[in-house]
């Protein structure tokens, strides 16, 4: 493997008496996408807010480009290239889908555009990708499900991240609505991202991942390339027994 | 240290009230999700109800704290079905303004009808006290401290044994999931603000026994309630009672070693500290 | 016509810094009152209408601008401009000292810290000796009801200026965000400490500011005139009435109310109090956007606008 973008070494969680996440260690290199999976509760989450600066860890590393960045705040960890979507979907209710787009170009990687007329536009150009363009002057609050998970997209994208952690944005979609988002992430690497994807719908995950970490009660039970985590008899034990798709 | 006992006397017997005005403001959080920045002016107002009960009708304050309550109850249970009803599934911020403009409204209302004077309930045993080894427990306060333990007491059995406590518990857990099981909410929050605003009414008749009442005295009892809700949990009206006697205890400490102007000054410190500390713990519970 | 919108602001502003030379003593009075208040609301549109914290407690500004001018002017012998510097020296200082732990409260948690702030401050001012205690300050007398309108209005111009500008710009934006989501603003990248904390002391600037005029044209100040509490509720009220989050509708609500209870308090002692009440509940139920969107509201769907807005978030 080539020099990673971001690493995770011992990462444990505990929320008083519950360790969601316990002592989990992968890396992910540049341009990968990377699968995580695993039953519902497993801890999936708590990893994609600890690695975005939502919630601080009990212990462990997280590093970034070379850098120590467990302890920096949310915002800092934004700034150096971390975009995040989240499960219960975040829109600003109040603004239009262009206004809230606007905000991930405004602020973002690096501290965003500061022009708000430029970043307007760069947030138009994001809409136009994920296909949001005809819903633009609408208020977030307003739209239909598969066009809000497009705009959670949509908002982390316009901050141009480089590492974009995606928390089941196909949840509830159609088959034909998941093939649509699933190009939709491809085309996103093909940019240059690198993508944490969390997902429970197998068919998508399985034309996607490169490589998949999976976790049952917040341990780690096994990471590697995707077909052969996929026939992991404890991996189907575990997961696939229990969740088939 | 027999100064020590009294103020420690003197804390409890005013803790067990501040945890009366804590209980409503809590129940009212926990199930409706509504802080009632207008619970002060609750209480204010169950204050003058009994205060008019005592001087113009000649009942017992005592023995007028039910009625006053049921009086109270009413105005909470229709301020809920014809207002809040409204609101209650809107953004934070408009229930917090909301409940802002109906503290407003009843304050100027009390101004208006009952004048800006200070009053006082004062009963014939107001004065009188009994002294136990040196320490003077007085009748009135005493007895506002028991009624306060009495009516937590009955709120905790009311929630935990009666069909109408479990729908409210129910309703705090889960709105959605209480409606499955055949709970009315406009009901259950009607009924529920009808019992924050009397149990506010009660301490606030009890307030004016032991204390005075101007159509002001409620914002800091609506940041002193808000922040006994805090200290106990929500869910737990005997924690609640423990809350309000940490800060009875607190205030009277402070009212004995410092300036008596300051004891507003160390709850507001008491307040913030608290507020800063909790509600990250808080709110991950919530 | 939209392009010549901008031309609105300096001719409404320019119409009223000429009130003065057409009518009485008691209007310019008023006006005074009017502009004061309409930039205290202005000033707590950026903190509670764009960063949606819901302060009650900006009347600590406002009464430490009156107090630290009073002091300035009345014990220090200083010049007004000193004073009025001083004042608003002291807001900010104050909007920085409690505005970091405070603004890491949410929602209800802020709402009652601040309350709680503005009942103990004018009980902490009255213990100060060089406050003048309980008793309060005597100003250097000035008569000039004129100076200390167009004072007030520039005052105002400058806050609706920077709201203005406020609207326009990143800073804005990142207010907004915060007040929609603020999870989301910060995984973002908005560094939302510091900009809740610079809306609370560009709102701490401004309010000070008016308590400073306020201070030197009434002369005499005490803790619970420069303290009363019953500012948060004017501002609170008019801002909301007018258009939270909006460049105009503060100072429109704050016009139009302050006049509408300026009529109400000739009658009794409270009702124009009582009238904000009923207006605050009024409005949050029936125009929760304030006036401007009313308007836009009423024109496009009629009486339906107010039947619309009650039903969204009812159970
Ligand atoms: N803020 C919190 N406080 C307490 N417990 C929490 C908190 N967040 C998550 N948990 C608990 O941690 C565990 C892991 O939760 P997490 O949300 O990470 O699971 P997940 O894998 O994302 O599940 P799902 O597939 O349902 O989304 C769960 O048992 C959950 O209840
Ligand atoms: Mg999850």
């Amino acid at each position: 493997m080539t020099e990673p973008l971001f690493e995770v070494r011992g990462l444990t969680k505990r929320f008083r008496g519950l360790t969601a996440v316990s002592n989990v260690t992968f890396r992910v290199a540049a341009r990968e996408i990377v699968g995580l999976i695993g039953p519902n509760g497993a801890g999936k989450t708590t990893i994609i807010s600890l690695i975005s600066g939502t919630l601080v860890p009990t212990a462990g590393d997280i590093v970034f480009e070379g850098r120590h960045i467990e302890r920096l705040p949310a915002y800092r960890r934004a700034r150096l290239g971390i975009g995040r979507t989240f499960q219960v979907m975040k829109p600003f209710p109040g603004l239009s889908v262009l206004e809230n787009v606007t905000v991930g170009a405004l602020f973002g990687t690096g501290g965003g555009e500061r022009n708000r007329t430029r970043a307007e536009e760069r947030a138009r150009e994001w809409l136009k990708f994920t296909g949001l363009e005809r819903r633009m002057d609408q208020r977030a609050d307003a739209l239909g499900g598969p066009d809000r998970k497009r705009l959670e997209f949509a908002k982390a994208l316009a901050m141009n991240p480089k590492l974009l952690l995606l928390d089941e944005v196909m949840a509830g979609l159609t088959h034909v609505e998941v093939d649509e988002v699933v190009e939709l992430i491809k085309k996103i690497r093909e940019k240059g991202v690198t993508i944490l994807v969390i997902e429970h719908v197998m068919k998508a995950i399985r034309r996607l991942a490169d490589r998949l970490l999976v976790l049952h009660h917040g341990q780690q039970i096994a990471e590697g390339r995707t077909d052969e985590v996929l026939r992991d008899p404890r991996v189907v034990e575990a997961y696939l027994g229990k969740r088939r798709q | 240290m027999q100064l020590f006992g009294q103020i420690l006397v003197n804390g409890i017997l005013l803790g067990g009230l501040y945890g009366l005005m804590g209980l409503g403001m809590g129940l009212v959080w926990g199930v409706l999700k509504i802080v009632n920045l207008a619970h002060g002016a609750l209480i204010m107002l169950g204050g003058y109800a009994l205060y008019y009960l005592y001087t113009k009708a000649g009942i017992d304050p005592f023995l007028g704290l039910p009625l006053a309550m049921v009086a109270m109850f009413v105005l909470g249970y229709v301020l809920q079905t014809a207002l809040l009803n409204l609101i209650v599934r809107s953004a934070q911020l408009n229930t917090l303004l909301l409940t802002f403009g109906l503290d407003v409204v009843f304050v100027y209302m009390a101004q208006l009808l009952f004048s800006a004077d200070f009053r006082t309930i004062n009963p014939p045993y107001a004065g009188k006290n009994v002294t136990i080894s040196g320490v003077v427990v007085p009748y009135a306060q005493f007895g506002a401290f028991l009624v306060a333990l009495v009516l937590a007491g009955l709120l905790f059995l009311v929630l935990d044994k009666t069909r109408t406590g479990r729908a409210i518990r129910a309703t705090a857990q889960n709105l959605i999931a209480a409606r499955l099981y055949g709970v009315n909410p406009k009901r259950i929050y009607a009924i529920t603000f009808g019992t924050g605003a009397a149990l506010a009414g009660a301490a606030g008749g009890l307030y004016g026994i032991v204390s005075q009442i101007t159509p002001y005295i409620g914002v800091t009892l609506t940041a002193k309630s808000f922040v006994i809700a805090i200290l106990g949990g929500l869910d737990k009206p005997l924690g609640v009672i423990g809350g309000g006697l940490v800060l009875g205890i607190a205030e009277a400490m402070a009212a004995l070693y410092l300036d008596p102007t300051y004891t507003d000054i160390i709850s507001f410190g008491l307040l913030v500290l608290v507020l800063v500390a909790r509600p990250a713990q808080l709110l991950g519970r919530a | 016509m939209n392009r010549y919108r901008w031309l609105a602001l300096p001719i409404a502003a320019a119409a009223l810094a000429v009130v003065p030379w057409f009518t009485s003593d008691t209007i310019v009075q008023y006006g005074i009152n009017a502009l004061l208040v309409a930039t205290l609301a202005q000033a707590w549109n950026i903190i509670g209408g764009f960063s949606g914290y819901p302060s009650f407690g900006n009347s600590v500004f406002y009464g430490l601008g009156t107090y630290g001018t009073a002091i300035a002017m009345a014990q220090l012998h200083w010049s007004f401009g000193s004073g009025l510097v001083f004042g608003a020296v002291l807001g900010v200082a104050c909007a920085l000292l409690f505005g970091i732990p405070i603004l890491r409260l949410r929602g209800p948690y802020f709402a009652i810290a601040t309350l709680g702030l503005a009942a103990v401050m004018s009980a902490i001012t009255a213990t100060v000796e060089i406050a003048g205690k309980n008793i309060g300050l005597i100003l250097p007398l000035f008569r000039g009801d004129t100076l200390f309108y167009e004072l007030s209005l520039i005052l105002l111009v400058a806050a609706t200026g920077t709201v203005a500008w406020i609207a326009r710009s990143r800073f804005g934006a990142g207010l907004v965000a915060i007040r929609e989501d603020e999870d989301a603003a910060q995984v973002m990248g908005i560094n939302t400490t510091t900009y809740k904390v610079a809306a609370l002391t560009v709102a701490a600037l401004f309010s000070a500011l008016a308590g400073g005029i306020h201070a030197y044209w009434i002369t005499f100040i005490d803790p619970a005139s420069a303290f009363d509490p019953s500012l948060n509720v004017r501002m609170v009220i008019m801002t909301l009435f007018g258009g939270p989050g909006t460049v105009l509708g503060p100072v429109l609500g704050a016009l139009i109310l302050s006049a509408v209870s300026e009529v109400l308090a000739s009658q009794a002692t409270g009702v124009a109090s009582l009238f904000y009440g009923i207006v605050i509940v009024a409005a949050v139920l029936l125009m929760p956007k304030g006036l401007l969107d009313l308007v836009q509201g009423f024109r496009d769907s009629g009486w339906r606008y107010f039947v619309d807005n009650v039903r969204r978030y009812r159970i």
